[in-house]
């Protein structure tokens, strides 16, 4: 029979020895039995302890010795089963002379595997180490510029009190009377125009968007038009939309010798349209085109000033109002406020009309508050950011502990597969675009690290996937979303792109931001090393 | 379903007519049959059990048919009636494509011819009795005095008879109603045959569905007949239908179905998990049964058939057979247990092939793998994980634009390394072929094929018919053209072709076949299928044909794997739509399932009931095809798929991947159990596939099958017997079941597998309720039994050659038991010359002690020990038996044993070691867990006669 110790571990070795009356206990206390039990090709122990060295226990496992080369450890299903397993180049598992020693061949090949492995992380570490030093430069940087921001915030928000202050006032003189003005049901009427101009616009705009995505998704169906649906509905569907927007029928496009690679070719089948008789002064479609948005951004004040202007005597227009140009900037401002105080009283006596200049001046005070207040609101945004940024900078959930992978923020990587050409800016958005003309599909925006929870956040398996989530909607499917598989390399790139299900995508990356340093022993405990 | 994509009866015009006639037979107040036999005309075989004659019908005298009706040797009749001389021919072809061989005609039986009938009495004893009634024809089939099977006792056979189709006359405008009169003499009076035909011409030239018009050139040739059992209640089979395996009702008394049984093979997209609409495959023969005796009834039509079903009492069944075309070819089949139908049938049609071992392992599926790297990593994860697989399917999408044979170069750019690295762990690869070919002239399948023009051809009978499937424009091969044949056969070559034709030169031995479609399935031809009026070889109409010619795509690919070795490996070949026959040629599935409750409830009974006709190797697809299963429903499936004959999980290309391996737990280790389970009971699965082999008795058995007396079992059909292995399965199909009802037909004690829990059957019947959390699977062992397993888990199938087995007795109440073990090398057909062992163990206990045996059965049985061959004799030393005479019996687990024993040891050898747990004994009235005794490794070899004595 064969050695009662085959199959067992090193570091067990000594606990398979007879006791006293050979017998022998299972590992896990729970049964004795006797020695010659063991590896006798019958399972006793629970724990599969007694068959390390036969299948006999579903439970068990078998070392295998693999001298030449490194131990290593499989399940007993693998064990007398009449394969070779490349883990036990010794052959050790199945009966002598069932496989051959292969453990020199398959250990050299190895070696150098390993060897070629370790070479390329050390390479790939020495990059890595810049991006770490990137990250910190980046920290410095930011730290700066929060620092100058802080700084300009106070300013900006200096300037935009005054501001608000000047357009304030210059409103509250103005305000009163163009109410007045605003009452005249001619303005009420055209501003009412206005509005349900707009509204309709919108309303057009959006119907404009339905459409075009409607014939978007009945483009897909039809060129995509999967026939395991075997539904006749979908086929309806289709002709109805070839027939609407004039397309040959996608079942005979290609058929004739005119094929048409790819897109189906589209053929003009429908007659020109006979030009459409407009009513006088109505306008034609072109001209809603080009001419709807200038006319709704008329300056409905202005021209109610104007109006005014327009169908009173030019009287009003005294010296007073001209004094404006010739007074120096340096004192226009007090002249303003002057001027305002006066006419106000003179209106309120009834002598003067407000004029139209001041209503212009408070829109024009009003309009460089609000350019103040978005420069003020950037300065805030980008401290917000770089605040942002310095917190994630050295995250084990953000750019990693070492900051490895900021320099990697916004990277965009590509690879062409023929049909498309995939994207991913890391961090950011992965897409896919077609070679040959359609729709870009976002596939999802970075939303994790590994998302397995087993997985510790910050251990060097917490980031060989990102997950990117959220993308477009499949057409009869869910959102597209893309897992990155992320390894050691001496590129950033998408090394390949698969679709495992439909609209899950998975792409393998090489970075030299996964290059660890080698651990300086690692080279010596090789041997002790598992497969 | 989009159901308006299929045909209502009330929408296809033969069916229309067909009920019209029944509902008309049904008011008048009286009827009688218009077809008697012409007694001038009778012929009568002086050498053998035969007879023909005309048969004339009063609506139109001058038409004649001819009636042929044998007595074959075992007691089946055979009726076949077809129109003399008509107009144009019927088909006659549907039962040579369906048997296996012409049957034998009894000799020794003779008609008795009287003034108004003819009699043959037959069977042991004479009791069997056969009846032709002259006028009107009806046939009976008598057992005793009880009166079994009658054709046309209701009168509502017609043979619609070929005519002209009347020319109307330009400018004279016919009034509403007169169309179609017979005789020009008549017109404009009453229709003189309207009391049996109507009095329209309904859809007799042409008829519309939806968008499709269907010529009808030959005119109206449908085919009606009444087949009662006057004495028996239940009825089941002609699959495939999703519904209970005792068929309910359809015509009657409150039916529950609006529709006849409809057979038509159809691609039905995500069928209806209770309908009487036709499914992917066709077989035309029923099971009736009561608890005196079983009938069966075989109707070899090809065309399309409607089966309305009632009972006009509670105590008959009457059915209603209408089919399109073709001719009248029915086989009575006396029975009289379910066990001589099963005989009878298999005789005319053959039985189940043998599988191929591996194909009993657990496949694994999905539309699609997407590479040769996906293929890899799949194994690798079935690897890790300990779950054993023995196979890898590849769907259409590993074929460059569906052009299949021909692998996606991306995708797939090493198929022949990818099917070798599956076959280095012993596993198996299927991949998809199927039978539309893309119309481009370089795709080589298309193009020789076009130029040996063996494709179907469109009504015209000129050219290539055209349709879109999912390779786009297709044409498809007509295999009723023989030309086809060596041709097709050729493809699957893996190796250059000397003729210079094309072979799948990148494929191996490894590689079987998946043929999916075959119904056939175009995707814009009406009901998904081919036009009615498309030509076959020799000019039938594609109606003529249209239910056997899966069959014939999935008989061809067998061939053609079988001849591409030498020595031939048998071949797996799943098929989704099926004829009487199919079981010949491999497996088929339930087809397009969806991943909900009932469609898996529905599956098994599905799968019981195309065991019913014969294709006993299917099963459904585990997880559902469509939807993405929660983890609990995908478990329960996979305990369906496990105790089902065909394993397979199988998801849509729009599902989540959804492999066992994904699984969390505890999800993922009771699926790596129910895997782990299914393996080590393969040797019960084969043992039960070679007794289908041999006897056509399902490997699935309901229970009116194993307790045909047993009134109360008639209708259960969610619970079922594996072979004759004594095995009770009760599959948990219900959401959040905790527990599961059991019903046990006999005064027997059954043990459940896993606890050894005692359960004790009552002989009136009686319901037990058993646990069935999750991880339950309700599984038993018939005390009697003896089954045979091999416990360690394995990655493959192939690879526990070498295995030891487990012998689990299950005590009955007289304390003995038996079981059979069949093995053979599982691959090749060495089994037809003897090399292969059948094993029969015993226990029985006696006061003092316990005696286990195991016996030879080959020797004394050797003509019924394998398929295809009857031996005359059998070698025990046989090279096979030689083989594994290393392979031994590692355990014996015996349960019900009530005491501990003094000592165990082999007759004539060594004392052995083993275990006792005390529990109640199988002839105690007491429940609990049973006594089991394990004794440890007998060493004995599994391919020898030996003996254990346990000493009480």
């Amino acid at each position: 029979s064969r050695d009662k110790t085959i199959g067992v571990a090193p570091g067990l070795l000594s606990k398979y020895a007879p006791s006293s009356g050979d017998k022998w206990t299972c590992l896990d206390g729970s049964k004795q039995i006797s020695w010659k039990a063991v590896n006798d090709d019958y399972c006793d122990c629970k724990d599969g302890s007694d068959e390390p060295g036969t299948s006999a226990c579903a439970n068990s496992t078998f070392y295998c010795r693999n001298d030449g080369h490194i131990g290593s450890t499989i399940p007993a299903w693998q064990v007398n089963d009449g394969l070779c397993e490349a883990a036990c180049c010794d052959g050790s598992d199945e009966l002598p002379g069932v496989c051959p020693n292969r453990c020199k061949e398959i250990g050299e090949a190895y070696r150098t595997k390993r060897d070629a492995e370790r070479k390329l992380r050390k390479t790939g570490a020495k990059i890595r180490s810049t991006y770490i030093a990137y990250a910190h430069k980046e920290k410095k940087r930011l730290e700066l510029v929060l620092q100058s921001n802080v700084q300009e915030i106070a300013l900006q928000e200096k300037e935009v009190e005054r501001l608000k202050d000047i357009a304030e006032r210059t409103e509250s003189i103005s305000a009163a009377a163009l109410e007045h003005k605003k009452e005249s049901p001619l303005y009420q009427s055209i501003i009412k125009h206005s509005n349900a101009l707009k509204s309709l616009q919108r309303e057009h705009k959006k119907h404009l968007e339905r459409e075009k995505a409607l014939g978007d998704i009945l483009d897909a169906l039809r060129k995509g038009y999967n026939p395991n649906y075997q539904d006749m509905a979908v086929l309806e569907a289709v002709r109805g939309w070839e027939y609407l927007a004039g397309l040959p029928h996608i079942n005979d496009v290609g058929k004739e010798d005119s094929e048409a690679e790819g897109d189906g070719e589209v053929k003009e089948v429908t007659e020109e349209p006979v030009a459409e008789v407009l009513e006088d002064g109505m306008w034609s479609e072109e001209d809603l085109e080009k001419n709807l948005d200038p006319l709704l951004n008329t300056d409905y004040v202005s021209l109610l000033l104007e109006h005014d202007e327009h169908v009173q005597t030019p009287a009003s227009e005294s010296v007073l109002f001209d004094l404006a140009s010739y007074i120096p900037d340096s004192i226009y401002p007090q002249y303003e406020e002057l001027k305002d105080a006066v006419i106000s009283w003179l209106e309120k006596l009834g002598i003067v009309k407000p004029s139209p200049d001041a209503a212009a001046d408070s829109s024009k005070a009003r309009q460089v508050l609000t350019d103040a207040e978005n420069k003020l609101n950037d300065l805030k945004r980008d401290q917000e950011r770089a605040k942002e940024d310095m917190e994630d900078i050295f995250n084990p959930e953000g750019f990693g502990s070492e900051g490895e992978w900021k320099k990697l923020d916004g990277m965009c990587l590509e690879k062409d597969t023929g049909e498309y050409t995939y994207e991913v800016c890391l961090f950011g958005e992965a897409k896919q675009k077609p070679n040959h003309g359609g729709s870009t599909f976002s596939l999802g925006k970075f939303k994790s690290w590994n998302p397995d929870q087993d997985v510790p956040v910050g251990s060097p398996e917490f980031y060989t996937k990102q997950t990117y989530k959220h993308g477009t909607r499949c057409w009869n499917g869910p959102e597209r979303n893309v897992i990155l598989e992320l390894s050691c390399g001496l590129e950033n790139a998408i090394q390949s792109i698969i679709e495992l299900e439909k609209c899950e995508y998975q792409f393998t990356v090489t970075t030299p931001a996964l290059c660890l340093p080698l651990d300086p022993e690692n080279g010596k405990d090789a041997g002790r090393e598992e497969l | 379903v989009k159901s308006h994509d299929f045909k209502t009866c009330s929408q296809a015009g033969f069916c229309r007519r067909g009920r019209a006639l029944a509902s008309r037979a049904k008011e008048a107040s009286s009827w009688t049959s218009p077809y008697s036999i012409d007694l001038s005309t009778i012929e009568v075989a002086h050498d053998s059990a035969k007879f023909t004659a005309q048969v004339k019908s009063s609506l139109y005298p001058d038409v004649k048919f001819g009636l042929d009706v044998r007595l074959h040797t075992d007691g089946v009749v055979r009726v076949r009636m077809d129109e003399i001389n008509g107009l144009k021919k019927r088909y006659d072809e549907a039962a040579s494509w369906a048997l296996i061989s012409e049957p034998e005609v009894s000799k020794s039986m003779k008609w008795s011819v009287g003034k108004t009938e003819f009699k043959a009495k037959f069977g042991e004893g004479q009791d069997f009795e056969i009846v032709v009634q002259f006028n009107p024809l009806k046939i009976v089939l008598l057992k005793g005095s009880k009166e079994q099977i009658v054709l046309n006792g209701q009168g509502l056979l017609h043979m619609e008879h070929f005519r002209s189709k009347k020319v109307e006359v330009e400018g004279e405008p016919k009034p509403e109603g007169s169309e179609g009169v017979e005789d020009a003499q008549t017109v404009i009076q009453v229709k003189p045959n309207a009391w049996f035909e109507g009095e329209d011409e309904d859809a007799y030239w042409e008829e519309t569905f939806g968008s499709w018009t269907d010529s009808k050139p030959k005119g109206p040739e449908s085919l009606s007949v009444d087949i009662s059992f006057p004495n028996h209640a239940n009825i089941y089979g002609i699959p495939q239908h999703a519904t209970r395996l005792s068929l309910p009702s359809t015509t009657g008394e409150s039916p529950q179905f609006e529709d006849p049984y409809r057979l038509y093979n159809t691609d039905v997209f995500e069928y209806i998990a209770s309908s009487p609409m036709s499914l992917y495959g066709s077989i035309p023969i029923l099971h009736a049964h009561s608890a005196e005796s079983t009938v069966g009834i075989f109707h070899s039509v090809g065309s399309e058939t409607w089966i309305d079903v009632s009972h006009a009492t509670d105590k008959s069944t009457e059915t209603h057979w209408i089919s399109e075309s073709g001719i009248l070819d029915v086989f009575l089949m006396p029975g009289p247990t379910p066990a001589d139908v099963f005989a009878q049938y298999s005789r005319l049609t053959g039985t189940p092939v043998l599988p191929a071992h591996w194909a009993l392992g657990y496949h694994q599926c999905r539309w699609n793998y997407i590479s040769s790297d996906d293929v890899r990593t799949v194994q690798k994860r079935f690897d890790e994980e300990g779950m054993p697989v023995d196979v890898f399917w590849l769907d259409i999408e590993y074929s460059q634009d569906h052009k299949y044979f021909m692998w996606e170069p991306k995708n797939f750019p090493d198929p022949v390394d990818m099917i070798n690295d599956v076959a280095a762990t012993g596993r198996h690869m299927v991949v998809i072929v199927d039978p539309h070919l893309k119309r481009v002239s370089e795709y080589p399948v298309y193009k020789e094929a076009s130029e040996r023009g063996v494709l179907v051809k469109p009504k015209s009978g000129e050219g290539e018919y055209e349709g879109w499937c999912w390779s786009g424009s297709s044409s498809w091969i007509d295999f009723f053209n023989p030309g086809a044949w060596d041709w097709w056969k050729s493809l699957f070559k893996p190796y250059q072709l000397a003729s210079g034709g094309w072979s799948w030169t990148q494929s191996t031995e490894a590689v079987h076949i998946w043929n999916d479609m075959n119904e056939p399935s175009v995707f814009n031809g009406p009901e998904i299928s081919m036009p009615r009026d498309n030509v076959h070889h020799n000019g039938w109409e594609h109606r003529d044909v249209h239910n056997i010619n899966g069959m014939l795509f999935s008989n061809l690919t067998y061939q053609a794997l079988l001849e591409r070795s030498d020595p031939p490996q048998r071949p797996f070949v799943l098929t989704r739509s099926f004829f009487a026959g199919s079981q010949r040629f491999g497996a088929m599935w339930t087809g397009d399932n969806l991943g909900t409750w009932e469609h898996m409830e529905v599956g098994v009974k599905m799968v019981l009931a195309n065991g019913i006709a014969g294709m006993s190797f299917g099963g459904s697809d585990v997880g559902g095809f469509f939807g993405n299963p929660e983890p609990e429903m995908l478990v329960r499936w996979y305990q369906v798929g496990a105790m089902a004959p065909f394993f397979r999980a199988h998801a849509h290309i729009d599902t989540k991947r959804r492999e066992p391996y994904l699984l969390d737990q505890p999800y993922k280790d009771i699926v790596r159990d129910i895997l782990r389970l299914r393996y080590t009971m393969l040797p019960v699965w084969y043992t039960a596939f070679r007794e289908t082999t041999v006897t056509g008795l399902p490997v699935l058995r309901p229970h009116y099958v194993m307790f045909p007396e047993d009134k109360n079992g008639f209708d259960v059909d969610d619970q079922y017997y594996i072979g004759s292995s004594g095995l009770l399965v009760k599959p948990v199909t219900e959401k959040g079941a905790t527990e599961a009802s059991v019903y046990l037909a006999e005064d027997q004690v059954y043990y459940d597998y896993f606890s050894h829990q005692v359960y004790r059957g009552s002989a009136k019947g009686k319901n037990i309720t058993v646990p069935a959390a999750l991880h339950q699977l309700p599984l038993f062992i018939r005390g009697g039994s003896i089954v045979s397993t091999r416990e360690r888990p394995r990655r493959a199938s192939t690879l526990m050659k070498r295995d030891p087995f487990t012998l689990r007795i299950a005590l009955d109440k007289k304390g003995s038991a038996r079981g059979e073990l069949y093995v053979d090398d599982g691959e090749t057909y060495s089994h037809r010359n003897g090399e292969f062992i059948w094993r029969q163990f015993f226990a029985d206990k006696g006061k003092k002690e316990l005696r286990i045996l195991s016996k030879d059965l080959a020797a004394s049985r050797p003509s019924d020990a394998v398929d295809g061959v009857a031996l005359k004799s059998f070698n025990p030393a046989n090279e096979f038996a030689k083989s594994i005479s290393g392979v031994r019996v590692e355990r014996i687990v015996v349960l019900g044993l009530g005491s501990k024993p003094k000592s165990v040891k082999v007759e004539g050898g060594q004392t052995l070691e083993w275990e006792y747990t005390p529990g109640v004994a199988s002839n105690d009235k007491k429940d609990g867990a049973a006594g089991v005794l394990v004794i440890k490794d007998p060493a004995t070899s599994i391919a020898n006669n030996w003996e254990i004595l346990v000493q009480l």
